[in-house]
């Protein structure tokens, strides 16, 4: 048992029903949600099936390696599936099953849960999966992005993989699982998560990561004007990580939040609204 | 015949499933009554996979008996009785031979008509063209749209079960097609099964583990936590809220009791049944008032035959308690002193400033309260309470459990060794969250409490933002609602008037508004208020009225008023007085004021009526400021046969001009000794319009 296999098994899954297997995005994002492979594909009309691995970044819950179950990084196993089958919900149990996972000795549970991104004006319906009490998968019914209706609608689903890999070994700390049979998660992951807390907290320079976020917030201006939505996104992707990293340094006032929040969200917006008109246009 | 109607869905929020079953037998009745078609015994069922709806409904609507009305009986019938052309006219029209006319008696007169009765058509046609639009026009706190279609609902819908008589009824509704069958509890039987009854359909549910019946549940999973509490002589911590929700949340429900080290008891009681509330829907166990190392848990299932279920919520549930462990030994590391320096950047409102500033301001609104209400030996206390009650909200606790704002801080500050005047007061000044929820226990809570709300309400005020029937982000109304039951409950006399000048005053330049803005703003807000709280009570719209019109700068003694109001409803001398208070209005209506001059009283019935006004005003100005309104009501009675002897034999309106102002002033200055109690002018009599 480890988180390899755990991620072969759902490439195998989503492959057979159709997803196209993508692989993980080059740049620092929040959530697998954040990535083109989801944040174009959904907003425009035609049908959509892609699965993938996300690394993703989330510099305030880092813990220096230290707390058993935050990580300032962790693998979301991420499923668009374009409009949403009828039966989806029976597919994403089946995949659990496929997991080995006999539900018939399990308590699985659908808790309301709606999701929300203010800064790229998206939000949907749906909610956490528990397992067990144990929360695995966030599955969610797109309504708008970029402040935008989608049509047809997309639903995603959001494995966590450590959540889920720590259910299937029943281990209760994170650096205990097994990567392969032979590498496990500390080896692989203890380092950097006590080095990029240090960082996160610490190191990282609050002038030059203001600096970063205005120049890439202004190349991301100027890449708009040009209808290079993809490298234009890009910047912005680039503009919610110095965000955040200046967020755990604590660097932000209340005032500032809100703004820089607004920038981002301004931006995207303007990028979703030239996709669709792009895509809709013969 | 029997009908059925059973929507499945993906699982809906426990609250989306209890707001649809109401709409849905609203809506059923009131259709099938549009429809003349017979509905009885209608009641609904549901999960959160599933509304449900059954009753006996009329195989076909009832006939109709039309009258058609045609000319008048003098104008249809000549005088040798024959028919004439309009009523041969109107009988071709109607397709009926003359000889079918009758003669139909109205208001109006006599006319030619004729019966006609429409035969009722079979529900079976009916009931397809009613029930999709019935289903779509259910609405939800949030709705969502799914797959290729606009259709809008709760959750995306599965399956719909619809039976008439035993036979399926056809329709389809947000793309689905109805049909006769059901399907099972998602995991263990999820394939479709048809029925033809409410009871095989329910009966087979049951078999596949699915209790369609809300009130079986709660009865299930009442009598397992009973069963797996028996040995350990504990109780559930109550949580009515959640009880619900998971009453809803479950189709077949598994109680399950499960435990956690020892370790963690250390934590405060409220701390560990939040965070088993709030992240994992468990219910913490206790006896004697303090947490066991157990909990409960209510799972979708109809057996844990492996203990998978328990131990796998153990384990969660220990890494949460971890959590919750470390924020309470990483918060108590800085006092709530030193914290409070971080409330500088931490914004309550935009316009009206800090935390930092609020604190300041409740310091001197709690110091102001105290001396008002001659708590003078919590004065200390309070302001002392007021200094640290928000640092709580940069502490790690709170950002993880908002819920517990307020509590936390009074944990920590006992912690600290604060004395238990100061620690319950933080502990207590959100409370009451909402007229359900107690008020503070301690004087110092209370006053903490009204000063915290009134701030942020005069604040908000000030800042020009008024509440309105959906708006209401701050929560206003039910800050408002809290200090009126605070100052009930704890009967505190004190000008509430006065009280929201002083908190307009410490605002300063703060606030932009005019202050007698903010202020009559304030006072028709918590008017509106305690009208609310007063008919949430079951008191009498106008009763309330009454009491409340005439102002309320005793809050207190508002509800004092309508009590003795409506203590003294059934006196005989009530009505009297109100009659003869409607009377004086009216007379008084749309008069300058005057003075009452002794030597003008020229009457009898007015000398006397003078008397015994000066009287009973002199005995109940007493009593008014002490409250003892039933008592000064009684004495109001005593008015009635002196006020009737005047109005008998005295000519208010008389020509003699001098006389008629000095008559009209002393009923003014009835009136207004009246309105010191009620303004009973706004009470209904039976058979009687309420004047304004």
């Amino acid at each position: 048992m480890s988180i390899q296999s755990l991620i072969m098994n759902l490439q195998r899954f989503w492959a057979e029903r159709g997803c196209y297997l993508a692989q993980s995005y080059d740049l620092e994002v929040g959530a697998g949600t954040m990535t083109p492979d989801t944040f174009f594909r959904v907003l425009d009309k035609r049908a959509w099936k892609v699965a993938y691995v996300q690394p993703s970044r989330r510099p305030t819950d880092g813990r220096y390696g230290e707390n058993p179950h935050r990580v300032q990084k962790h693998f979301q196993y991420q499923v668009i599936m374009k409009p949403s089958p009828s039966d989806i919900q029976q597919i994403y149990i089946e995949s659990l099953g496929a997991l080995g996972i006999n539900l018939q000795d399990h308590d699985i549970r659908f808790d309301e849960d709606d999701w929300e991104a203010p800064s790229i004006g998206a939000w949907g319906v749906g909610w956490q999966v528990l397992l067990d009490g144990l929360e695995i998968t966030q599955f969610t019914y797109f309504q708008q992005a970029g402040g935008i209706d989608l049509f047809p609608v997309p639903v995603e689903i959001t494995y966590g993989l450590e959540r889920l890999e720590m259910f299937l070994e029943g281990k209760d700390n994170i650096y205990d699982l097994n990567w392969s049979e032979d590498v496990s998660y500390q080896d692989l992951r203890f380092i950097e998560e006590r080095e990029f807390s240090e960082y996160n907290f610490s190191l990282a320079n609050v002038r030059r990561l203001k600096d970063s976020f205005l120049s890439n917030e202004k190349e991301a201006r100027l890449l708009i004007d040009k209808d290079l939505l993809l490298p234009a996104y890009d910047m912005c992707l680039k503009c919610s990580h110095f965000f955040n990293l200046l967020d755990s340094r604590g660097a932000i006032s209340v005032t500032e939040r809100v703004k820089m929040i607004a920038q981002i969200r301004n931006l995207v917006s303007q990028i979703a609204e030239k996709y669709i008109a792009r895509e809709s246009s013969p | 015949m029997e009908f059925i109607l059973e929507i499945n869905t993906e699982e809906m929020p426990p609250a989306h499933v209890k707001t649809a079953l109401v709409q849905l037998k609203e809506k059923l009745k009131e259709e099938l009554s549009s429809q003349n078609i017979d509905g009885k015994q209608i009641e609904t069922y549901g999960t959160c996979r599933r509304l449900v709806v059954v009753g006996d409904f009329a195989p076909s609507q009832k006939d109709r008996e039309e009258e058609i009305i045609g000319p008048p009986k003098a104008v249809a019938v000549t005088k040798d009785g024959t028919f004439s052309d309009a009523a041969k006219g109107f009988a071709k029209s109607q397709g009926v031979r003359v000889s079918e006319l009758k003669v139909i008696k109205t208001e109006r007169g006599e006319y030619l008509g004729l019966k006609k009765i429409e035969k009722g058509k079979p529900s079976v046609d009916i009931l397809p063209k009613i029930l999709p639009q019935i289903v779509s026009s259910l609405t939800f706190p949030k709705m969502m749209r799914w797959g290729e279609s606009s259709f809008r609902f709760s959750r995306p819908m599965k399956n719909i079960l619809c039976l008439f008589g035993g036979k399926m009824l056809s329709f389809s509704v947000g793309g689905i097609q109805t049909g006769n069958s059901t399907a099972g509890h998602k995991i263990y039987f999820p394939e479709k099964i048809i029925v033809r009854s409410f009871r095989e359909y329910k009966e087979t549910l049951r078999k596949m583990k699915v209790v369609i019946d809300q009130e079986e549940r709660r009865t299930m999973i009442l009598n397992q936590i009973v069963r797996k509490l028996a040995s350990l002589k504990a109780t559930v911590h109550p949580d009515e809220d959640l009880f619900e929700h998971i009453v809803y949340d479950v189709e077949y429900p598994h109680v399950f009791l499960g435990s956690f080290p020892e370790e963690y008891l250390n934590l405060p009681l409220e701390v560990l049944s939040t965070a088993m509330r709030e992240g994992q829907k468990v219910f913490s166990i206790v006896k004697d008032k303090k947490q066991m190392p157990f909990f409960l848990g209510v799972a979708d299932a109809y057996q844990d035959s492996k203990s998978l279920i328990r131990m796998g919520n153990e384990r969660v549930l220990r890494a949460r308690l971890e959590d919750a462990k470390f924020f309470w030994e990483q918060d108590l590391k800085i006092s709530l002193k030193n914290r409070t320096k971080g409330l500088k950047k931490t914004v309550f409102q935009e316009k009206l400033g800090s935390y930092e500033d609020k604190t300041q301001r409740l310091k001197k609104i709690v110091s102001y309260l105290a001396d008002k209400i001659e708590a003078k030996k919590e004065k200390k206390q309070v302001v002392q309470a007021a200094e640290i009650c928000k640092a709580d909200l940069l502490t790690e606790m709170v950002r993880e459990f908002p819920l517990l704002q307020g509590n936390v801080g009074g944990l920590y500050a006992r912690e600290e060794k604060y004395p238990a005047l100061v620690w319950k007061a933080v502990y207590e000044h959100y409370q009451p969250v909402s007229l359900d929820d107690e008020s503070p226990a301690s004087l110092t809570g209370a006053i903490l409490s009204i000063a915290d709300k009134l701030d942020s309400i005069v604040g908000v005020a000030g800042i020009g933002i008024t509440v309105t029937g959906s708006k209401d982000p701050f929560g206003l109304r039910r800050n408002a609602q809290g200090v009126c039951k605070i100052i009930i409950e704890r009967k505190l006399h004190f000008s509430f008037s006065r009280l929201l000048d002083k908190v307009i005053a410490i605002y300063g330049e703060k606030v932009q508004e005019p202050k007698e803005k903010i202020k009559s703003y304030c006072l028709d807000f918590f008017s509106n208020r305690l009208r609310y709280i007063f008919e949430r009570q079951g008191y009498r719209y106008d009763l309330i009225s009454a009491a409340v019109s005439v102002g309320i700068d005793n809050i207190y003694h508002s509800y004092l008023r309508l009590n003795a109001l409506d203590s003294l409803k059934e006196s005989p001398s009530f009505e009297p007085l109100i009659i003869i208070a409607k009377r004086v209005n009216n007379i008084l209506k749309d008069q300058p004021l005057f003075k009452i001059n002794q030597e003008l009283l020229a009457e009898k019935e007015e000398r006397e009526l003078y008397t015994t006004f000066s009287i009973i005003k002199n005995n109940i100005l007493p009593l008014i400021s002490k409250g003892d309104f039933p008592q000064a009501q009684r004495i109001i009675f005593r008015i009635r046969s002196s006020i009737n002897k005047f109005f008998d034999n005295v000519l208010v309106m008389t020509d003699e001009i001098r006389m008629r102002r000095n008559r009209l002033a002393l009923l003014q200055a009835i009136s207004k000794l009246l309105i010191q109690v009620a303004d009973y002018s706004q009470i209904v009599i039976e058979g009687q319009d309420s004047t304004k």
